[in-house]
Order: structure tokens, then C-alpha cells, then sequence
């Protein structure tokens, strides 16, 4: 783990920024009913950058996303051990509400889904539900939402129509400007562009290079040239377990592990 | 390695290597002929390697082109992506082996209007040590063997002194007979891109090094040509022309003295 964090620093920029973690995962494992799905994961996600979890399906990339923000204490017989730390705090723990949670890491999933509500009002839902805004306040909240989401030029003038009127890359920008409305520090992406045409994609990508200087954010993708394109760390899955994890240049160059290799040069059979 | 899963890239890189391989051979083979064609001064003979060389660019035209295709219609990534690029170096290399053994079939034309010279027979050694790496390396090549690229790169040495040595050589045939000095200016642009080849074979090496571990191989490697050095000059003065006049009379004409 040493070595990741003597890598992780020498990838910050040469202003001199030490990198820190925002989310830590020790030892981590999850199971739902008899099925292991992650074993003993120990990660590091660095603040303010991207890390990519790629792996074949099934590997248990969206699972240990879903982890990280507890989606699963909605089902019975899923069981988390090991930590989670989000700024040290075991988020994983009885004691650390998941409201708070839900304020702290957003997620952003692989099908776009829109309220079936007007644009504005798909934003300004979330915000209402924790804060308590006037009319101006919300109206600049959404905005913000909304422009950080490279979205706002296209739809300031029909703010009041539908959200399902939008286009597929145009509704994954909405629930990503839903997600950021809520200021969080985290923002999980489950393959946010795998319905998306490359035009779409090619949006999403730009939005997640700027939005990575705000947030820390973590996005699964079966896509490794994506991978490739717009993470700062790679983690390589397979079978619940965390294979490689390490500098994106390195990780598609040269990676450590035989089973990396063959992922990502398309020889896994 | 394993197979992918897609098998018509594996095809794909195979031809790459195929490829290269080709091209290999046919730039040992040229250079074994220039030098037999400058020792027999067959200038019928150096025709043909001149016009041979066509067919090491025309390959390497085709190894620009799969590049080309395979980083568009691949995404070639990790240790696929470095076969791939050094293959697009290697190419470049060998090319450039090609063009000097084309060159030195040039020169022994031009050589063969002159009475023959006594150094020529250092070249031949010099040659077989250049051709040895450049055989050496394909091997190394075609069984992506870094240790064995490795010791290539270590031989540079040995043909750079032999180099410094046929270099010397010529600086003194040249002062002591100045109706030499056409001959022996051919003779040293050979032997200097003679010790070229090692240079090119020693970049191929490098690149089935970085093909194999993703990394330039670590220390420098040893470098025995002395001939920049600014005492390099300092032979011929202590041995000074023994014999023929160094008149104007006695000078070759000036075209003959130009570079092929």
C-alpha cells in the first residue's frame, strides 16, 4: 500500500500538493446471502481526482461503488465487514447517519433517470429535502447545479418543461447536476456513459475532468479507453478482489500484474 | 503470452513481426553483399544491391501502414501498444541498416575507378561484426529475448574500437600517400556507417527490451569510438608521410573526392 501512496504523490501536479485520501477502504468485504462479491478490498481514492474501477463484469466494481454510499442497507441479508473511511470516519458504522452520507457522496447511475417533473424541479427536489432555501437562494443553487453540469446553456430557457423531454446525454448531465446540487465531496459514477452516443460520452468526459477539480470521484466504466481517458488512478477488479490499483498511465503501459495485462489488452477468456 | 480474444488481432501482430523479420534478413542479407561486391569490385553486382533496396523501404512502407491501422482499429493498450510502437522503431532502424548497405555499393563503384587500397580489408571485419548484431538482434527480435538484445547492445563496443582502429588506419594511408585519399574517404564513410549498423542494432535492442519490460534498460551502455575525441588527429602527425610527393599534381580531382 506504500507504494501506492509514494505513486499517488508522485502524480500530483508540481505545485508541490501532496495528495490526500478521501475515501479509504480497509479489508473490506460484502456478501449478499451465500454469494461473496468483494473480498478483502483495501483501497486508497485520492481527493480531487478520478479513479476508474474497471474489471469484467461481475468482478465487483459497482458493488464496492454501491459500498461506498451504503445503497445496500436498503436490502436485507447484504452484509459489509471491514471499513470504509470517508475523511477517517468509518462510514460503514451504525452510528454515522445516512443522511449525512447522502450529503457527502453522490451517485450518478448507468441509465439516466429523470424525475418525471419539470427540469428545474429535478434539481431544486434534492436541495429541498436537506435544506431550507428561499426562492432566490434555490434559484441560484439550481443555476450553479446546472452550469457546473455543462448544462445550463441549454436548457435556461425551459427550465419549467419536462426533464423526459431532454436527450439521453442532456438527462445524465441532470441527474449529475442532481447529484452535485447537494454540494457533496464524493461523486460515484456507475458507468455513466455506457447508453450514450459518443457525442454524449465524449460531454460527460469533459464534465468529469472539470468537475474533478471540485470532487473526489470514482467511476466505474467497462469501457477502459474511457478508463484511460479521464482517471488519474486505475483499479483493476476480477472476482471481488482488488487485483491492481495505480497510476492510469502506468496501469495501460505497463502494468504489475499478469491478470491486468491480460484484461486490458482484450486476452481474457 | 495467451491469445486474444479477438483472433484477427493476433494475426495482425503476427504479420507486424513477420514484417519486421523480412525486413531484417533483407538488410543483413544487402549489407553481406555490398561488402562482397566492394571486395570483388563487381560493379554489375553493386547495381543490383542499389536496386535491391526498394524492397526493405517498400516493407517498411507496409509496417507504417498495419501501425497505422492497428492503433486506429485496436486501441492497442500495455505491453500490445509497446510491440506495436517499437515495431514502428525497429522498422526505421533497419530501414536506415538498408540505405547504408545500398551506400556502400555506391561507393565501391566509385571505388573500382581507382586502383584498390590496403585498408579495405579491415572493413570486411568490420562488417561481420555489424552483421553478427544485426543477425543477432533479430533473433533476439523474433524470440522477444531482452537478455539476449541486452548482450548486442554490450558488442557496440567492440565495433566502435574497431572503428576508432580502421579510422586511424585511414588517417595514416592518407597522409602518407595523398593519391589515396579519394579511396580512402569512400572507405571511411563505409566503415563509418559500418559502425552505424551497430548504433541502429543497438536501438533495436533497446526496443525488445522496452517491448519486454516496459522501460528503457537501465545502465549506459560503454562507447569506444574516439574518433571526435580533439587528439584524434594527433596519429598522423607523429607519423609523417614517408614517401610520394605531396604536390598538387598528385591530387585526385575534386569530383572524385565527393561524398556518394
Amino acid at each position: 500500500m506504500s507504494d501506492l501512496r509514494l505513486a499517488v504523490n508522485a502524480a500530483a501536479p508540481a505545485t508541490g500538493e501532496a495528495l490526500t485520501n478521501k475515501l479509504v477502504a480497509r479489508k473490506l468485504g460484502f456478501r449478499y446471502g451465500d454469494t461473496q462479491a468483494l473480498r478483502d478490498v483495501s483501497i486508497d481514492i485520492p481527493e480531487r481526482r478520478v479513479t476508474a474501477l474497471i474489471g469484467p463484469s461481475g468482478c465487483g466494481k459497482s458493488t464496492l461503488l454501491r459500498v461506498f454510499n451504503r445503497i445496500y442497507a436498503i436490502y436485507p441479508k447484504q452484509v459489509a465487514d471491514g471499513e470504509v473511511l470517508l475523511d477517517g470516519e468509518n462510514i460503514l458504522g451504525p452510528k454515522y447517519p445516512l443522511s449525512r452520507l447522502r450529503s457527502k457522496i453522490g451517485m450518478v447511475f448507468q441509465k439516466p433517470v429523470p424525475f418525471p417533473m419539470s427540469i428545474y424541479e429535478n434539481v431544486a427536489y434534492a436541495i429541498r429535502h436537506h435544506e431550507k432555501l428561499t426562492r432566490t437562494q434555490m434559484d441560484e443553487r439550481v443555476e450553479e447545479a446546472l452550469q457546473q453540469a455543462a448544462l445550463w446553456t441549454e436548457v435556461k430557457d425551459k427550465l419549467k418543461r419536462s426533464a423526459l423531454g431532454l436527450s439521453g446525454g442532456q438527462q445524465q448531465r441532470l441527474c449529475i447536476a442532481r447529484a452535485i446540487a447537494l454540494h457533496p465531496e464524493v461523486l460515484l459514477l456507475d458507468e455513466p456513459t455506457s447508453a450514450l452516443d459518443p457525442i454524449a460520452t465524449g460531454k460527460i468526459e469533459q464534465l468529469v475532468a472539470d468537475l474533478k477539480a471540485r470532487y473526489t470521484i470514482v467511476i466505474v466504466t467497462h469501457n477502459m479507453q474511457q478508463a484511460a481517458r479521464c482517471s488519474d488512478f486505475t483499479a483493476f477488479m476480477y472476482l471481488g478482489e482488488l487485483i491492481e490499483h495505480g497510476i492510469t498511465e502506468k496501469m495501460f503501459t505497463n502494468p504489475g500484474k499478469q491478470q491486468t495485462e491480460d484484461y486490458i489488452t482484450g486476452r481474457f477468456g | 503470452m495467451t491469445e486474444h480474444l479477438l483472433k484477427k488481432y493476433d494475426d495482425d501482430l503476427q504479420r507486424l513481426t513477420g514484417e519486421i523479420l523480412r525486413m531484417g534478413d533483407l538488410a543483413a542479407t544487402q549489407m553481406a553483399a555490398a561488402i562482397e561486391v566492394l571486395e570483388q569490385r563487381d560493379s554489375a553486382a553493386a547495381r543490383l544491391v542499389i536496386a535491391e533496396d526498394r524492397a526493405i523501404d517498400s516493407l517498411e512502407h507496409d509496417v507504417g501502414h498495419d501501425v497505422v491501422r492497428l492503433l486506429a482499429l485496436r486501441q492497442p493498450m500495455a505491453r500490445d501498444l509497446r510491440e506495436i510502437l517499437a515495431s514502428l522503431r525497429i522498422a526505421s532502424d533497419i530501414e536506415r541498416i538498408g540505405d547504408y548497405a545500398a551506400n556502400a555499393a555506391k561507393r565501391s563503384i566509385a571505388l573500382n575507378e581507382s586502383p584498390a587500397i590496403a585498408p579495405v580489408p579491415g572493413l570486411a571485419a568490420l562488417a561481420r561484426v555489424a552483421g553478427e548484431m544485426l543477425r543477432e538482434v533479430l533473433i533476439a527480435y523474433r524470440d522477444r529475448d531482452a537478455e539476449r538484445a541486452l548482450a548486442v547492445r554490450a558488442r557496440d563496443a567492440e565495433l566502435d574500437a574497431m572503428y576508432t582502429s580502421l579510422f586511424r588506419e585511414l588517417l595514416t594511408y592518407m597522409a602518407e600517400d595523398p593519391r589515396s585519399i579519394s579511396s580512402s574517404i569512400h572507405v571511411l564513410f563505409i566503415a563509418k556507417n559500418l559502425e552505424r549498423v551497430g548504433d541502429h542494432a543497438t536501438n533495436i535492442a533497446e526496443n525488445i527490451w522496452f517491448i519486454v519490460h516496459g522501460e528503457q534498460p537501465g545502465e549506459e551502455r560503454e562507447k569506444r569510438d574516439f574518433t571526435t575525441r580533439p587528439n584524434a588527429l594527433a596519429v598522423t602527425q607523429t607519423e609523417k608521410p614517408s614517401r610520394g610527393p605531396a604536390g598538387s599534381a598528385s591530387m585526385p580531382p575534386m569530383a572524385q573526392m565527393m561524398p556518394v
